[in-house]
């Protein structure tokens, strides 16, 4: 096996434009990719297999990738191999090899800098070695890996220059007392770039979505209880993640400062939500009759004198949340996807993170009926678990900071520019869940 | 005199030419006391330390559950005639609530006389014969004993409130007005207004934290302490294996406190416990302390020398949250408290429970989910008692056989001793068109025959009619019918004892949540030693699918305890397994069979 391992794989960037588009995290969805380059390339684990780290430019786009080396491939490795070195080596997927990824956590503690990155612990932290690893097996946009019921360590696919938003937002939730977040354990990095980030696994969670979804499951399983009603009554738990969500603002407030949005820049906040209008609009022909009621929903916020703005979590929904049982934890502060970095970190109001979970309250109590047939005592129901859990949430939040729903004009907004996106995106991706961001926009914009 | 007459219960409780507590009173007023040599003493259970840890518990009614003599109200005699059954069954100790002289206004934790029997349960001596039979199956027998206060007949109380000077003037708690303690809540909210009522013939005001004729001794009065404590010995020396104290935070009251848990009142707990192990080891003290599990171990006493006050309390909140977990369909009702639940000293055991003989208490749930629970569970308001509900298993669960199953086998793998309730091994049903808790205190239903087996006894005199529904009427619901088929809940529970009784895990393992992805799926691990058992439960009425991280076990076999059925081998990757609708699997973790190890 090599020990000069950049020449060794350069001949890897032949078969990878084949590979990479298949990969969950690949970006550039649906296109192709004209060349690939091995940036960087080093060896982190000698021997049969061994553990080499690389960095990709794909088309101007830079991924991580850990690759094993192996002459020959076991049964179980066989559909993460990704081509065939000179030497007449395999190369394949190291996150999918259980072994050569228990070895990560000894880089950890012995605060290496194995392939010329650092690897550090945060401080105090005392890594817990000989751990067995296993991927996370959900589906996300990075790639995570679990050790034991202690450690869980994503690889950002796509890591960017700079200070890391998702490591630096955690460090300042758990230097200020929060609860709500899991505990930092250690990073890995290159010069000055954020490559992975370990953070202390729980493993007595459940998503956000599946347990809201479970409570949707046992309403729409009666034929006619009020959500209120059933056994699997959600409002308790909305509740509670609503003071918790509030909670992390505060935190955030107290850790990072809270500044003002003058009109000017309520204004532009008008704009964005103009311009992804437009952009919907030219795809969703479904849109046009609802135009004229978003645009004046928009306009509204020109009128507000001002909010509060601060770091927020940028992408909140029903599944970055965590049920533990200790209480509901929020995950994944990486921001908004898509967007880039100076994007994501600038303040914003905590309004939009409001919005972005009473939107997937939503999303939640109709993802049954995508599909079906419009069945109104169906969707009255499952509206009314979104209505009552919507409220629940707002209530919970109302215990620990401002009740959102005071903040209507610009709550609103935030929700239907929301849906306006997910309107585009469901266009694109699953033209049976059209239906779920329409009706919430009718719903809103009928209301008021 | 008239003052004699009063003191002697004799008239009012049926005790005359029977041995009891003021039979004569001494020169000095003391009251003469029936002493534990004058009774026969019962052979002594196998010995066995630790034995509370694993042990199956069976609360049974005396009163309910057979009348040997025909007049209508099941007596010792009658459930000594029925230990086959509970030997058959597996039960490992009774439970038996007060039987002791009581003008049973509550229940007979009113108790009028700590020495005798109530006269229609039988004598000291059947009481004696029921323990000695008991142990002769293998089977212990604890009792509730009341600490706290007297039934206001009791002849302590009568000397108290005549002779204040006399000997028993200070056993109580007596107070010129009703202010002093304030802090202190009312605890039978529906009933009273007060801690404090006005004794006219005494002239004072008596503390009770129950009912008002239930007055609180005084235990500022080491004789109070001594009495107790010659209580405890009275019944121990007959044989009995130990005592459920009753509502043990109250024994002392003290000024600007909630007048709960005082560092007095453990003192004295920690006095009963020295009396049992100085003088009855083995046997068991275990403590009613309706409060957060937190708050309660302080009654298992100092940890670092394995608990010195009582052996078992009971886990109070464990319960409603059963129930809230299934309605909801989420582990987390579950998790939370076991999660809050402190660890407990070397020689101390929750016991766990279903139902008991009172309402399905909602003290230890949130405001919120008590409304919940009443939506959920007690949907006639008659179904309320206190802050509770008064019903059966059974009919709690919509007499649906899958979750009483379930519900049983949460009871069984959860960390304590678990308590069943008589009759729910039947899936009993109640009445609750019956006044205050005696829904659920109806008689057991032993065949189709008149009266439910029960009696004998014209229908007419039975202390509760037996329950006649059609659903859950002694016609269709009772144990013979139940024996003869063996796919009854009957036959199924003896079935769950038996494993449980074969796998030391349940009772003496430690509990370790698995969790997984899958809300509705409660799995948890029970370890003890080599035994591992792994116990996985669907919360949800419809079937799920879940992924449990067992790599920790590789290669090793999950094989289904009631069945023996080897499943497919642990491996590196998550354990799969479905689940039907309110489903559940008890696992043996076995390691696999070696190359040429014989099979
Ligand atoms: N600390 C944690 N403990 C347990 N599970 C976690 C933890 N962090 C993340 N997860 C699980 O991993 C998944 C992906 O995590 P996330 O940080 O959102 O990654 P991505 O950015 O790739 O979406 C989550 O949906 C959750 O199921
Ligand atoms: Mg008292």
């Amino acid at each position: 096996m090599t020990t000069r391992p950049l020449p060794a794989v350069t001949s890897l960037a032949e078969d990878l434009p084949g590979w990479l588009p298949g990969q969950r995290w690949f970006a550039a969805k649906g296109q192709d990719v004209a060349s690939v380059r091995v940036e960087r390339a080093a060896l982190l684990v000698d021997g049969d297999p061994a553990l080499l780290h690389t960095l990709l430019d794909a088309d101007g786009e830079r991924y991580q990738l850990l690759l094993g080396l192996t002459d020959e491939v076991p049964d179980h490795l066989r559909a993460a191999v990704i081509g065939r070195l000179a030497d007449g080596s395999y190369a394949y997927d190291a996150t999918h090899d259980a072994e050569l990824m228990g070895g990560l956590l000894e880089l950890f503690a012995e605060h290496s800098a194995a392939g010329g990155l650092d690897w550090l612990p945060e401080p105090g932290v005392h890594i817990q070695t000989g751990l067995r690893a296993r991927p996370v097996g959900v589906e996300q946009s990075n790639t995570s890996i679990v050790f034991g019921e202690h450690y869980i360590l994503k690889l950002y696919r796509r890591p960017a220059p700079g200070p890391n938003r998702d490591v630096e937002l955690h460090r300042a939730l758990v230097r200020a007392g929060s609860a709500q977040v899991a505990e930092p354990v250690a990073v890995v990095r290159a010069e000055g770039t954020v490559l992975g980030f370990a953070q202390r696994y729980l493993g007595d969670s459940a998503e956000g979505w599946a347990t809201a979804t479970a409570s949707v499951r046992d309403l729409l399983a009666e034929a006619d209880l009020h959500a209120g009603e059933v056994g699997g009554d959600f409002a308790g738990e909305a509740h509670r993640l609503g003071a918790a969500v509030a909670a992390v603002h505060a935190d955030l407030a107290a850790a990072l400062g809270v500044a003002t949005a003058g009109q000017a820049e309520m204004a532009a906040g008008a704009d964005g939500m103009h311009a992804r209008l437009d952009a919907a609009l030219a795809q969703v022909p479904a849109l046009a009759k609802r135009e004229g009621v978003l645009r004046a929903a928009f306009d509204a916020v020109r009128e507000l004198p001002g909010t509060s703005v601060q770091q927020v979590h940028g992408d909140l929904h029903l599944g970055q949340v965590l049920r533990t049982t200790g209480g509901w934890v929020l995950i994944d502060f990486e921001g908004e996807p898509d967007a880039p970095v100076a994007e994501r970190n600038r303040t914003r109001s905590a309004l939009r993170d409001v919005a972005g979970m009473l939107r997937s309250f939503d999303y939640a109590a109709l993802h049954m009926l995508a599909g079906e047939e419009p069945d109104h005592q169906r969707l009255t129901r499952a509206a009314e678990w979104a209505d009552r859990n919507r409220a629940a949430f707002c209530a919970g939040y109302a215990t620990v900071g401002t009740d959102p729903r005071a903040d209507s004009v610009l709550l609103r907004a935030f929700e239907l520019d929301k849906a306006v996106y997910e309107v585009g995106y469901e266009h694109r991706n699953r033209p049976d869940w059209v239906p779920i961001p329409l009706a919430a926009i009718d719903r809103a914009t009928a209301a008021g | 005199m008239t003052v004699q007459d009063t003191t002697a219960p004799d008239a009012a409780l049926g005790l005359a030419g029977i041995p009891h507590t003021g039979e004569a009173v001494t020169a000095d007023g003391h009251l003469t006391e029936p002493q534990a040599e004058d009774f026969h003493h019962a052979r002594s259970a196998p010995p066995q330390v630790d034995w509370y840890k694993s042990a199956v518990f069976y609360e049974v009614l005396v009163r309910a559950f057979n009348d040997s003599d025909g007049n209508g109200t099941g007596d010792l005699r009658g459930l000594a005639d029925k230990l086959d059954y509970l030997q058959w069954l597996g039960i490992d100790c009774l439970w038996l609530p007060p039987f002791y002289a009581s003008p049973l206004r509550d229940g007979g934790y009113d108790i009028s006389d700590f020495r005798a029997v109530l006269p229609e349960f039988g004598t000291v001596d059947d009481f004696s014969y029921l323990l000695d039979q008991a142990h002769k199956r293998g089977i212990r027998v604890i009792t509730d004993l009341v600490l706290n206060h007297t039934s206001d007949a009791h002849p302590w109380f009568q000397e108290s409130r005549q002779h204040p000077d006399g000997p028993y003037g200070d056993y109580y708690v007596w107070s010129d007005t009703d202010e002093a303690y304030s802090d202190a809540r009312i605890i039978f909210v529906d009933t009273e207004t007060s801690n404090w009522t006005y004794d006219p013939v005494r002239g004072q005001f008596y503390w009770h934290r129950f009912f008002s004729h239930q007055p609180d001794l005084n235990y500022e009065n080491p004789a109070v302490q001594d009495a107790m404590l010659d209580v405890l010995r009275f019944w121990l020396d007959i044989g009995i294996d130990g005592f459920r104290l009753d509502a043990v935070p109250y024994l002392f009251e003290e000024e600007g406190t909630n007048c709960e848990n005082l560092p007095r009142t453990h003192e004295f707990l920690k006095r009963c416990r020295k009396v049992v192990d100085d003088e009855f080891p083995g046997r068991v003290l275990l403590a009613e302390a309706n409060q957060w599990p937190a708050d309660v171990v302080e009654y298992f006493g100092d940890a670092s020398i394995g608990g010195d006050e009582c052996h078992m309390a009971f886990h109070f909140p464990l319960m409603p949250r059963i129930f809230m977990a299934v309605r909801r369909e989420s582990r987390f009702p579950i998790s939370e408290i076991l999660a809050q639940t402190p660890a407990i000293p070397a020689g101390a055991q929750w016991g766990i429970f279903l139902r008991n003989h009172d309402e399905l208490t909602l003290e230890m749930v949130t405001d919120e989910e008590r409304d919940y629970m009443y939506a959920e569970y007690a949907k006639d308001p008659r179904m309320k008692a206190n802050i509770g509900i008064r019903r059966r298993l059974a009919p709690l669960l919509d007499n649906d056989r899958n979750q009483q199953e379930l519900f049983t086998a949460l009871l069984l793998s959860l960390p304590g001793s678990p308590v069943l309730y008589y009759g729910d091994e039947i899936g009993m049903g109640d009445n609750i068109w019956l006044g205050d808790r005696d829904a659920v205190r109806t008689p057991m239903q032993w065949s189709p025959d008149r009266n439910a087996g029960f009696s004998r006894c014209d229908p007419g005199r039975l202390y509760l009619p037996a329950i006649a529904d059609p659903v859950y009427g002694f016609q269709a619901v009772n144990v013979e019918a139940h024996m003869n088929n063996t796919s009854s809940l009957l036959h199924w529970t003896r079935r769950m004892l038996q494993v449980r009784t074969e796998h030391p895990a349940f009772g003496l393992g430690d509990f370790t949540e698995l969790g997984s992805s899958n809300p509705s799926v409660l799995a948890y691990l029970r370890r003890h030693g080599e035994d591992v058992v792994i116990c996985v439960n669907n919360l949800s009425r419809f079937p799920q699918p879940v992924e449990l991280h067992l790599s920790e076990h590789d290669g090793c076999i999950p094989v289904e305890l009631t069945g023996g059925v080897r499943f497919p081998a642990i491996g590196e990757l998550p354990y799969l397994l479905t689940l039907p609708g309110h489903g559940f699997y008890w696992f043996q973790i076995t390691r696999p069979l070696e190359e040429g190890e014989p099979q």
